[in-house]
């Protein structure tokens, strides 16, 4: 009996000092910002591309900024609700599967502000936002056009799913502007990352004959792999080019943090609230400066192949004949206009089947763009859901 | 007891070492994981899935049968939930029963074919049931990658959202779809009354026990053990349709459906050991390890992989001590060296008790 007293205020004793320790809610001076992430912030995509913009947002303004990474879809609701506990008052959820869980947290807080990339429902709480990159793929197809000596390049892709077919899209309209003998070939991984899986597709097109890589997938292995057999290749998401320094041309980078840093500084100044994102859709390009062409921030070309690209020339119906090299600058320069003055979905193109997809004298609209499921002609390989 | 306090301690360190102090660290995830508003009936919504498996591995593990297909009976489920929400006219009121008794049908057919093959040609359950669970795995990703694709999701891999009559109610304030704990609650009562009060729980227990002996009081193994399979799968099934109908509201990539929670149950049904109600309690218990999970993310910033040590560690005292409860801990003064070597503790052997110094 006595032993039984002595445990029970044995624990109570603990269980207050427990107590005592537990945070008293103390005044926030800061503006509380969430972010929740689909992969782990190591992940050397996605992710980790969020993260960095993260860790630049907190420097840059003063807010104080929660993260949360490897979330499963379904459980971003509860994740959200503990974000909004500890006083997050502006949360962005950075994955397309966590749309209907924002939108469902967005009608529960009212005075949070959300923010959710790539998904396209908004509410009065709740805005969209993307970087994307197709402009980008298209330059790097420009380029690959003119590198390649087999008159094949190779892509990679995560998912047949309308951002990687219109990033696909454009990377091959690039490459067929150039070097219109060329083809695209294409393997899908079904993976957003696998190295695994990345390797063994690099290995089949390289059998196949390809001799310059693009990919979709978050890790550097199509550039190592491919590297191995002294064959060219694109970054893509993260600065890759330390993988392979005497392969990698060029390649995509992402600068989530114009977006970050300019919606935050919208929300502090008081410019948005949680009351008029109704129509607020960021999607920003390379005129924003939200995505960069290169493998390494400030490295647009690697400088071992700006001679090859320099010799290499293009005739173009618009600027003449130029060198490859040449051609890439002006159109960069081109598209960092706002409004742009090219677009690479420019009127007329047809898809491979022959169905003219975009008119002559037009472009495409984001929800278009967005929706995007043809394959555009010179991609060879398996294309689901191809219309 | 000992067991969590002791994981407690080495997860202390790892606190330690990530610069936090322990301390603090167990009195936020209390806080977080326990009175902050909304956070209590979290721990729920993880311990749903986990007690409906739980109880249908309960039941085979009692027959020894060991089932490790629980993940792809649970996906079967939701699979054949989906299927009545989203392709068949069923609608209405009827429409949560139809696909409850669907997504039972479901798991129990995946059970149903290693257990054929257990009894048929002797295969190991083992190896046949966890193979099973890749290719329902495989199966759910080509669904949503391929036929099943909605035409709503631009692309992505998802099926449409199911419609509102296909949506299980919650608890209000909460996100407990409570049709299926109540039918978690119910199966784990009715297990439980099932094994101690029936003939066909007497025949599971002797069957289990010895499989001998079954045989010679007449007990038909192919009988027992397919309804068993038969609960065990659609008790896994019915998990499956709580997490489409009460969570996700569609199909989607089968590691997003079910994290995991076939797997973990197996763990769940062991530390049950054999009793169907006490799968109450251990699948509450991962609940909260879940949720304490979750909250050292949000509340600590801590790195998603630490917290997953953390959770292993818990894991591995209880599964380590697990064996241990077999045994009382007695306090003896240290044996005279001049005594013989207690023999006659024989008799106290069996019924586990040991001398420890």
């Amino acid at each position: 009996m006595r032993g039984h007293v002595s445990r029970w205020l044995t624990s109570a004793v603990v269980i207050a000092v427990l107590l005592a320790f537990i945070p008293m809610g103390y005044a926030q001076q800061k503006l509380k910002v969430g972010f929740i992430y689909v992969g782990p912030i190591g992940d050397y995509g996605w992710t980790n591309a969020h993260d960095v913009a993260r860790r630049l947002v907190e420097q840059q303004l003063p807010v104080e900024t929660l993260y949360v990474e490897s979330v499963p879809e379904g459980r971003v609701e509860p994740f959200i609700d503990r974000l909004v506990a500890q006083g997050a008052k502006v949360i962005f959820t950075t994955s397309f599967g966590f749309m209907d869980g924002t939108v469902a947290a967005a009608q529960r807080y009212p005075n949070v502000i959300f923010a959710h990339a790539s998904g396209f429902k908004r509410a009065r709480n709740l805005a969209t936002y993307m970087a994307d990159f197709y402009q980008v793929y298209y330059l790097n197809g420009l380029m690959a056009g003119a590198l390649t000596k087999t008159n094949k390049v190779g892509y990679v892709g995560a998912f047949p799913i309308p951002e990687v077919k219109r990033h696909l899209d454009a990377y091959a309209l690039g490459v067929r502007a150039v070097n219109p003998q060329a083809t695209i070939q294409v393997r899908w991984l079904q993976d957003w990352f696998s190295p695994p899986k990345a390797k063994e597709a690099t290995q089949a097109l390289i059998a196949d004959g390809v001799d310059v890589f693009a990919f979709t997938e978050d890790s550097p292995t199509v550039i190592q792999e491919s590297a191995k057999k002294n064959l060219l290749s694109f970054a893509h998401y993260s600065p890759m080019y330390k993988f392979a320094p005497k392969q990698v041309v060029s390649g995509e980078l992402v600068h989530w943090e114009t977006i970050y840093l300019d919606f935050l500084r919208k929300v502090l100044a008081g410019k948005y609230s949680a009351d008029n994102l109704q129509n607020v859709d960021y999607w920003w390009l390379l005129a924003e400066k939200a995505v960069e062409v290169g493998a390494e921030p400030g490295m647009m070309i690697n400088p071992l192949f700006v001679s090859r690209l320099k010799a290499a020339t293009v005739k173009t119906e618009d600027l003449g004949t130029l060198s490859v090299y040449d051609l890439v600058q002006k159109r960069i320069a081109q598209m960092s206009k706002n409004p742009v003055a090219f677009d690479p979905f420019a009127g007329p193109i047809k898809d491979r089947k022959g169905v003219l997809r975009v008119p002559a004298g037009q472009t495409l609209t984001v929800a278009e763009l967005t929706s995007m499921e043809w394959a555009a002609s010179g991609v060879v390989g398996p294309w689901p859901g191809e219309p | 007891m000992v067991a969590i306090f002791a994981a407690f301690i080495a997860a202390g360190g790892i606190f330690s070492a990530y610069g936090i102090n322990p301390i603090h660290a167990y009195a936020v995830i209390a806080h977080d994981a326990l009175v902050v508003p909304g956070a209590f009936p979290e721990i729920f919504r993880s311990t749903i899935p986990l007690l409906l498996t739980g109880v249908g591995l309960v039941l085979a593990f009692r027959a020894q049968f060991y089932n490790i297909g629980a993940e792809g009976q649970l996906l079967a489920g939701a699979v054949a939930a989906t299927g009545v929400a989203l392709f068949t006219p069923v609608r209405g009121p009827m429409t949560l029963p139809v696909m409850f008794a669907a997504g039972f049908v479901g798991g129990a057919l995946w059970g149903l074919l290693p257990s054929l093959l257990k009894l048929r040609l002797n295969v190991n359950e083992v190896i046949t049931t966890l193979m099973m669970n890749y290719i329902a795995l495989y199966f759910v990703s080509w669904l949503v990658t391929g036929p099943w694709r909605g035409p709503s999701v631009r692309g992505f891999a998802y099926t449409d959202q199911f419609p509102a009559a296909a949506w299980l109610p919650l608890i209000p304030g909460t996100r407990i779809h409570w049709p299926t704990l109540a039918l978690g609650v119910v199966l784990a009562a009715g297990c439980a009354v099932l094994l101690a009060r029936t003939r066909l729980g007497f025949a599971i227990r002797v069957q289990g026990e010895n499989p001998e002996a079954a045989r010679y009081v007449g007990i038909n193994a192919l009988r027992t053990t397919l309804l068993v399979m038969l609960l065990s799968g659609g008790a896994a099934g019915l998990a499956g349709v709580g997490e489409v109908a009460g969570v996700h509201h569609k199909l989607l990539d089968p590691n997003q459906v079910s994290l995991g929670y076939g797997y973990t149950a197996i763990i769940v049904a062991w530390l049950a050991r054999g009793q169907a109600l006490a799968t109450l309690i251990t699948a509450t218990l991962f609940g909260l390890i879940y949720s304490s999970g979750d909250v050292m993310q949000v509340s600590l910033q801590m790195p998603f992989r630490v917290t997953s040590v953390f959770n292993g560690l818990i894991l591995f005292f209880l599964i380590g001590s697990e064996r241990l409860l077999a045994y009382r801990v007695r306090w003896a003064p240290r044996p005279a060296p001049a005594d013989p070597p207690a023999p006659a503790a024989a008799p106290h052997r069996p019924s586990g008790e040991e001398q420890w110094e």
